[in-house]
């Protein structure tokens, strides 16, 4: 059976229903309505490529306007704020950040002569690739390790875009409709307030 | 949280008692000390919340529940910490815990005797049972009776057990055709609205799933809503926000104070006992930065995480995986496997997930990105996953340190090294093949494993003698006679079932003991 897919614009509906309870309204809305803000932490050329192999790792084409992810992972590097823990093979957050953005656009001129956000998205993909599995070549690799950053980079990418709540309509989630508690919690059971999947 | 008014105590007198940390070790006791006349005040590093109006059903809105000043993971296993290991607040990590609540098997406390590896708890489950039967009662636990696996119990789960959710089901069917006992686990979340004296009401679970990000309801015995309100009741003054910096002492070298921060200002406060209760990073830090209780050379070491793997299943089934508290079927069939090749064992628990968490684990278990990545995400209501809690051997070379990188408040960085051993590779072994052979016999496809560890245990250990343990049975240092251990710290070895219900018991203390 292939996946589901939920119809859109549920969400928002959902959010200013009486099904939400007041802090997670708050919460939520404060996500989706956000507007990107301008990067505080990295500079142009550094966004740039973020906002490059974001894109890659968690592609949108489909939408007329994409998830906020680089702006959210700038945001938090601003801020100084951890997950409350790092590998010890890497150097802290915002460093090994800088570090293996550079390593990202090392690779992209040794391949392509080019920055990374300038390639197309298949040699984007190889670059990637490579990083993830911990050939790529340049001269930031030496020294940092590209499996380790690219896990952290994909992590933090992921869990921004799947904390937005479009992003949970995407995948039928309602656990935010969290006013009246779950009856329904069976296999194939489902309540009025959450999304019925598509039928393919 | 408090409705009483809360007793002050003022900082130039010494108070009978100070607690640090008000999580698993430190709450229980918090009402214990303050029921039995003593004045006690805990300090706390966490805010205190009020979960109906603070909480969020929402991950990325939690966060604010996890310890998040850094911590350096290192071995060939680095530990996830954060949302995996620590929380923050007044309830501390119980304000995130997923509210599993097994009792130990005596033969647990004994992998020494039994298989000649780890150490035996220096203490027995008969000394810890009568804790367990108060605990149940007065937090509500929900849960089937009898119990199938353990000794007989003298005192019956007070609530009948939650309901079954979709996960649990499908491991459920599938076990029943394997020839694997389930049965609806013990959770310490309530099946119906209860009373204890010195709480009042607590409302039913409402199936939200949530608990692992805090729960908005108070049907979640976690701390905050539990223990710490009777403390308060009992004379207990709870200060929250306020970070322990250093443990002094007096020229006969016992614990004189302790100094924190409050507000960014520097204060102490005098006590004639300290019951140190920040869990097993923090405590240990705290020793280490201050220099004190180490004369066995045992502070921080023996460090021990529970073998957690996870195996996720893709189904045809509807599932919707938020709903439903997420532990809701256990099995302890696998507590001493027949055909182990390992010390030890472990149980089997159906989960939940929240949808962050799963993605989050995708990317990171899987390398899973770009369009592979949201087209797996688009079968998370058709995902369950079993999880394994499986015991975890002290080795020397899994420990933690202080590094010389500083924190946000100047403080050393701990360094943890972590790296499974070879019982731990086997047990992990046994428990992927039962684990696949259920969700093969439930149906699954695209089936996946998380390798995972969970709970920070060990590094203060308990013991019979001062040469190579930090404390004894009571958890008081052998060094210090009036510096207590009560937390995760003083476990000797892992065990096999989810922590907290053993460091409630241990964080009881006998009467004997005023
Ligand atoms: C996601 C998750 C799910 C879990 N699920 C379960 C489960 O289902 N069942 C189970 O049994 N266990 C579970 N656990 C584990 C359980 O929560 C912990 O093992 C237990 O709470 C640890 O108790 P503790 O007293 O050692 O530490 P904690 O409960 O972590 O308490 C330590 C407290 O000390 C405070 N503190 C630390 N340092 C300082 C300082 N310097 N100054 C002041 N205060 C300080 C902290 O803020 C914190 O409040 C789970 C844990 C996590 C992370
Ligand atoms: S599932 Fe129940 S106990 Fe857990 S957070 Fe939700 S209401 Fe609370």
């Amino acid at each position: 059976m292939p996946n589901p897919t939920y119809p859109p614009n549920t969400v928002r509906a959902l959010l200013h229903s009486d099904a939400v309870t007041p802090p997670t309204r708050a919460a939520l809305l404060e996500r989706l309505d956000a507007q990107p803000q301008a990067p505080q932490f990295f500079d142009a050329a550094e966004m740039a490529t973020l906002r490059a192999a974001c894109a890659r790792l968690i592609p949108q084409c489909e939408r007329e306007n994409p998830i906020e992810i680089a702006s959210s992972i700038d945001e938090r590097l601003a801020a100084g704020k951890g997950d409350g823990w790092r590998y010890d093979a890497l150097p802290p957050d915002g460093e090994a950040f800088r570090r293996g953005l550079r390593g990202l656009d090392q690779s992209a001129d040794g391949e392509h002569n080019a920055p990374f956000a300038a390639l197309n998205e298949t040699q984007q993909d190889a670059i990637l690739g490579s990083v993830q599995n911990g050939a790529a070549r340049g001269e930031v690799w030496q020294t940092l390790s590209g499996a380790r950053f690219f896990e952290e980079l994909l992590a933090d990418a992921t869990e921004n875009y799947y904390a937005h709540p479009l992003a949970q309509e995407e995948i039928g989630y309602a656990g935010f409709a969290d006013a009246p508690g779950w009856v329904e919690i069976e296999l194939n059971q489902r309540e009025a307030r959450e999304p019925e999947a598509n039928h393919v | 949280m408090f409705d009483t008014e809360m007793r002050e105590y003022s900082r130039d007198e010494s108070v009978d008692a100070l607690v640090i940390g008000t999580g698993s070790g430190g709450a229980p006791l918090l009402a214990r000390l303050a029921g039995a006349g003593l004045s006690v005040v805990a300090l706390e590093a966490g805010q205190k919340w009020n979960p109906a109006r603070d909480f969020a059903t929402d991950e990325k809105a939690q966060d604010k529940l996890f310890w998040t000043d850094e911590r350096l993971s290192a071995g060939n296993d680095p530990l996830h910490f954060g949302n995996n290991n620590s929380g923050i607040g007044v309830g501390g990590s119980t304000l995130h815990y997923t509210a599993y609540t097994p009792r130990v098997q005596p033969d647990d406390l004994r992998l020494f005797s039994d298989f000649g590896v780890a150490r035996d708890w220096p203490l027995s489950y008969a000394d810890l049972e009568p804790y367990y039967d108060e605990l149940e009662t007065f937090l509500g636990v929900s849960g089937p009776n009898p119990y199938p696996w353990g000794p007989p119990r003298a005192c019956p789960y007070p609530l009948a057990p939650l309901p079954l959710n979709g996960a649990a089901q499908l491991m459920e069917r599938a076990c029943q055709t394997l020839g694997i006992r389930t049965s609806p686990a013990a959770n310490a979340a309530l099946s119906a609205p209860y009373f204890r004296k010195g709480i009042g009401w607590r409302a039913a679970c409402t199936n939200r799933g949530f608990c692992q990000a805090g729960c908005s309801t108070g049907a979640k015995a976690s701390m905050d809503v539990t223990y710490l309100p009777l403390a308060v009741q009992l004379g207990a003054e709870i200060r929250p926000e306020c970070f322990v910096i250093n443990l002094e002492t007096d020229a006969a070298g016992q614990i004189s104070g302790v100094v924190y921060v409050e507000d960014g200002i520097e204060k102490r406060q005098k006590c004639r006992n300290l019951f140190l209760c920040g869990g097993a990073i923090e405590t240990p830090r705290m020793l280490m930065m201050s220099g004190l209780a180490n004369g066995s050379g045992q502070v921080g070491k023996n460090f021990m995480a529970h073998t957690g793997m996870q195996v996720w299943g893709r189904f045809d089934e509807e599932i919707r995986p938020y709903k439903g508290i997420p532990g809701s079927l256990i099995s302890e069939d696998t507590h001493r496997p027949k055909d182990a090749d390992f010390a030890g064992g472990y149980l089997l628990q159906s989960i939940g997930v929240m949808p962050v968490t799963y993605a989050s684990q995708v990317a990171r278990g899987r390398g899973l990105w770009g369009a592979e990545l949201r087209e797996h995400l688009r079968g998370y209501n058709h995902t369950a996953g079993i999880n394994i809690l499986g015991d975890c051997l002290p080795y020397e070379g899994n420990f933690l340190e202080l590094s010389d990188e500083k924190d946000a408040r100047g403080l050393p960085k701990p360094r943890i090294h972590f790296s499974n051993g070879e019982n731990e590779k086997k047990m992990n072994a046994h428990a992927e093949t039962i684990m696949r052979q259920v969700w093969e016999a439930a149906g699954a496809r695209d089936i996946w494993k998380f390798d995972r560890n969970a709970h920070i245990i060990g590094t203060a250990r308990m013991g019979n003698s001062g040469d190579d343990a930090v404390v004894d049975a009571d958890g008081k240092s052998f060094e210090i006679p009036n510096l207590n251990l009560p937390d995760t710290s003083r476990f000797p070895s892992a065990l096999s079932a989810n922590p907290g219900h053993t460091i409630w018991a241990l964080s009881l203390p006998p009467p004997h003991l005023f």
